[in-house]
């Protein structure tokens, strides 16, 4: 229950409606106010001003002000609390201090231009309850629904916050029920006895999209597919070897197949989602002669054998690519793997993966704040090879490292804009992953219900639109 | 024979040592990083090992065992680091719903499948054999979570008769006990209906006939108090491994029980909690084994335990 000890989205799904950050997404994903109303930046862009929203209160009558901020932020940046979610805003932020009742100034460790971005993913919490020690079991924060009861595994209970500061929502209460098997939230909206169900699989909403007791709720394209390529290893050290993989692969294909329409190939590194998305990035069309030359160049007309790494779930989808790739004389040896060991394996260092002989992962990413350095330094950035980070392949390119590092820092929109898009074709051009699709983020409401608004956001969590 | 009970107590809590090191050294045993599944895929490695050091797993497992072991003793099976509570009080609150489940469905299981492998042995080599026969050997075979989904999707969906999910009612219990009764409830008809088969032919039986008893009195109180003992060991040794929790029937009908709980647990690598629930399990059979050779003690007053 508290947000910055947890790092499962669908967590956040049922914290949100209990929370508020300092700002919040509007609809077209642009940042607006919340907690905060109204922030400046100094021309250094390391120094951020943030004047509070006035007469809020926590569920548990502590007042909202300078100094809650300042709590909530400083148990994050306190390395001996161990907070599982805090790596970012550790990366991030040096300092924060109030100026003043309703002043907050926060000082980053370096000029980052979508600060704002990472506020509305960072809740704030009670620093009382904090204190305390029961934000583990009892959410407490400013949000329109106060926490009831959490049943492990069963269910959390919330209600409506009669004091809330801004309209109050129509629905009094929220259940949120969860369940590992999708066949079952599947036949609960069609029973009605869930209202929403979400996330969606596609085959699913294939079904559900004919029914008329369900209306499906379609988010934006957030999460970007792909399979990570070994870059450290023979043959995918070889960059022909690695754009002949790409060429090989049919990606309307899957999307087709796999995702049931429900996505668009992908070309870019970045998502549509993200602002900075670029649709004119050269990807690689399918282009099995094309895939043949490279490989033949690369004294691979042949073939080889190649392992990846892949969630139990996902296996299907990656005989599909199997398929594809055994055109091109790949022998793609297919090693599932249970959740838990997969994520041990897949931040393995060179030297495990090697020992392993592991060659790609097949996974996918998703920047929560849709900003575009959250979705490429991790994954690209040659600091950040598995395990310390997400670059799973261990790619290293120089030129992208400056690129990115001066692009997270540019506080010019349009500026910023160019940067990314060069960081795009350079990343499409390189290949260290084979970029696959973006999937659609979709959930599904029971029609009978009381109409609530509801919307995805980035990534796929739902909102209940009461923030207003 | 008093000794023999004596012993049997005084092993039991050599036995739970044993298992509480054998539980604690397999968990640790499983490929999968807790801190990692808890910090996520995006987080960094400096979280991680933050995250693991708070856990307490960058200790020793000597040190990590002797925690475990004195924490035990106190009756404190450590807290999960998926839901921040006591692993006992998680227990607690989840146990009555698998205890209530499994009793359901092993009165069903108990009441179909000794009536069914009676007939099934009066009636030996006829139609009504055959039938229950098939029947069981199908029940035995066939995939009961998906027979469950079946069920679910006509009686819970379509037709709206029972709740899908969850415990909310008396007709919450209707479908999930009817499959998890489905396999013991055939092991337990095959396993009758071959000891009555056995005990009809004997000559006590025919001597009862001979002295004039009523067919109903002769099968009930003669064959079939004999036919109890192998079914009274297999019921028990099935009601015992349910009581650990019924995982997959748990799982599809999002049942709020200890097999669930386990299940999660398995998958974040909470540790404490799979410790908690195994140890809980090995107390149980332990328990069950008891009573079972209490029961059948009391059942054939022939059988001694030296």
């Amino acid at each position: 229950m508290d947000p910055a000890d947890h790092t499962a989205s669908f967590t956040m799904d049922v914290l949100d409606p209990m929370y508020e950050s300092l700002t919040r997404f509007d609809q077209n994903l642009e940042v607006s106010p919340s907690l905060a109303t109204k922030w400046s930046v100094d021309s250094s862009g390391t120094k951020w001003t943030l004047e509070l929203r006035k007469g809020v209160v926590f569920h548990d009558g502590t007042p909202f002000d300078a100094q809650a901020v300042v709590d909530s932020f400083n148990r994050m940046l306190d390395p001996e609390r161990g907070l599982a979610g805090a790596s970012r805003v550790r990366t991030i932020v040096k300092r924060v201090t109030a100026a003043g009742p309703g002043t907050v100034v926060f000082t980053l460790s370096s000029s980052y231009a979508s600060f704002p971005r990472v506020l509305a993913v960072t809740p704030i919490v009670s620093p009382l309850a904090d204190k305390g020690g029961q934000l583990s079991r009892r959410a407490t924060g400013t949000g329109p629904y106060k926490f009831v009861e959490w049943k492990t595994g069963e269910y959390v209970l919330e209600e409506r916050n009669e004091q809330y500061w801004g309209p109050r929502p129509a629905v009094k209460q929220l259940k949120w029920i969860w369940t590992s098997e999708p066949v079952l939230m599947n036949m609960s909206v069609l029973a009605g006895e869930a209202d929403i169900i979400n996330p969606l699989p596609p085959i699913f909403a294939e079904a559900l999209s004919r029914n008329p007791k369900v209306r499906l709720i379609e988010g934006s394209e957030a999460r970007v597919f792909w399979v990570a390529l070994n870059t450290q290893r023979k043959p995918l050290d070889d960059i022909r070897v690695r754009q002949a993989l790409n060429y090989a692969t049919d990606r309307k294909a899957l999307v087709r197949t796999q995702l049931r329409g429900f996505g668009t190939p992908a070309s870019s590194p970045l998502a549509p989602a993200d602002f900075a998305y670029d649709p004119q990035t050269r990807g690689y069309p399918y282009d099995l002669a094309r895939a043949k030359t490279l490989l033949a160049e690369a004294g691979y007309s042949n073939g080889f054998a190649l392992k990846i790494a892949v969630q139990e779930p996902d296996v299907d989808l990656v005989e599909a690519l199997q398929g594809m790739w055994a055109n091109v004389r790949v022998n793609l040896q297919i090693d599932g793997m249970e959740h838990g060991v997969f994520s041990q394996t897949i931040f393995g260092s060179p030297k495990q993966k090697a020992e392993q002989g592991i060659d790609c992962v097949f996974a996918s990413w998703a920047s929560d704040n849709t900003d575009p350095d959250y979705q490429l330094a991790p994954l690209y950035r040659s600091n950040q090879w598995s395990p310390s980070g997400a670059n799973l392949g261990f790619y290293a390119n120089p030129h992208l490292d400056l690129l990115l590092e001066s692009a997270a820092a540019e506080l010019d929109g349009e500026k910023r804009k160019a940067l990314y898009r060069q960081a795009q074709q350079i990343i499409s051009d390189d290949a260290p992953h084979v970029l696959l699709y973006y999937a659609r983020d979709i959930a599904a409401q029971h029609t009978g219900t009381i109409p609530m608004p509801v919307r995805l956001l980035p990534g796929g969590r739902v909102e209940l639109e009461t923030k207003n | 024979m008093r000794n023999y009970w004596l012993r049997k107590i005084l092993a039991v809590p050599l036995i739970l040592l044993v298992a509480s090191f054998l539980i604690f050294w397999a968990v640790r045993l499983l490929p999968g990083d807790p801190a990692r599944l808890m910090a996520g895929m995006q987080a960094d490695q400096k979280v991680v090992d933050s995250v693991r050091s708070r856990l307490g797993l960058d200790k020793p497992f000597a040190i990590q065992y002797e925690i475990f072991l004195r924490n035990l003793l106190h009756g404190d099976l450590g807290t999960s680091i998926r839901s921040h509570k006591p692993v006992a009080e998680e227990i607690a609150e989840r146990f009555p719903y698998t205890l209530a489940l499994t009793t359901v469905s092993f009165a069903l299981a108990v009441a179909v499948g000794t009536t069914a492998g009676v007939f099934a042995a009066i009636y030996s080599g006829r139609v009504l054999d055959h039938l229950v026969m098939v029947t069981a050997i199908s029940g035995a075979s066939i995939a009961n979570f998906w027979l469950a989904l079946l069920a679910m999707n006509l009686f819970a969906v379509r037709l709206a008769w029972v709740p899908l999910l969850g415990a909310n009612s008396w007709k919450s219990y209707i479908l999930p006990s009817i499959t998890l009764a489905l396999l013991p409830s055939a092991v337990i008809a095959r396993m009758c209906r071959a000891s009555m088969l056995d005990i009809i032919h004997q000559d006590y039986i025919r001597t009862a006939r001979a002295k004039g008893l009523s067919t109903a009195k002769v099968y009930i109180n003669h064959a079939l108090r004999n036919a109890l003992i192998p079914i009274v060991t297999i019921v028990g040794m099935n009601f015992a491994s349910l009581l650990g929790g019924a995982v997959i029937t748990e799982t599809v009908f999002n049942w709020p029980g200890l097999g669930r709980l386990m299940v999660d647990a398995v998958r974040y690598r909470d540790y404490a909690t799979i410790q908690g629930i195994t140890l809980l399990t090995v107390a149980i059979v332990i328990a069950v084994n008891f009573a079972v050779d209490v029961f059948i003690g009391l059942v054939d007053p022939r059988i001694r335990f030296d």
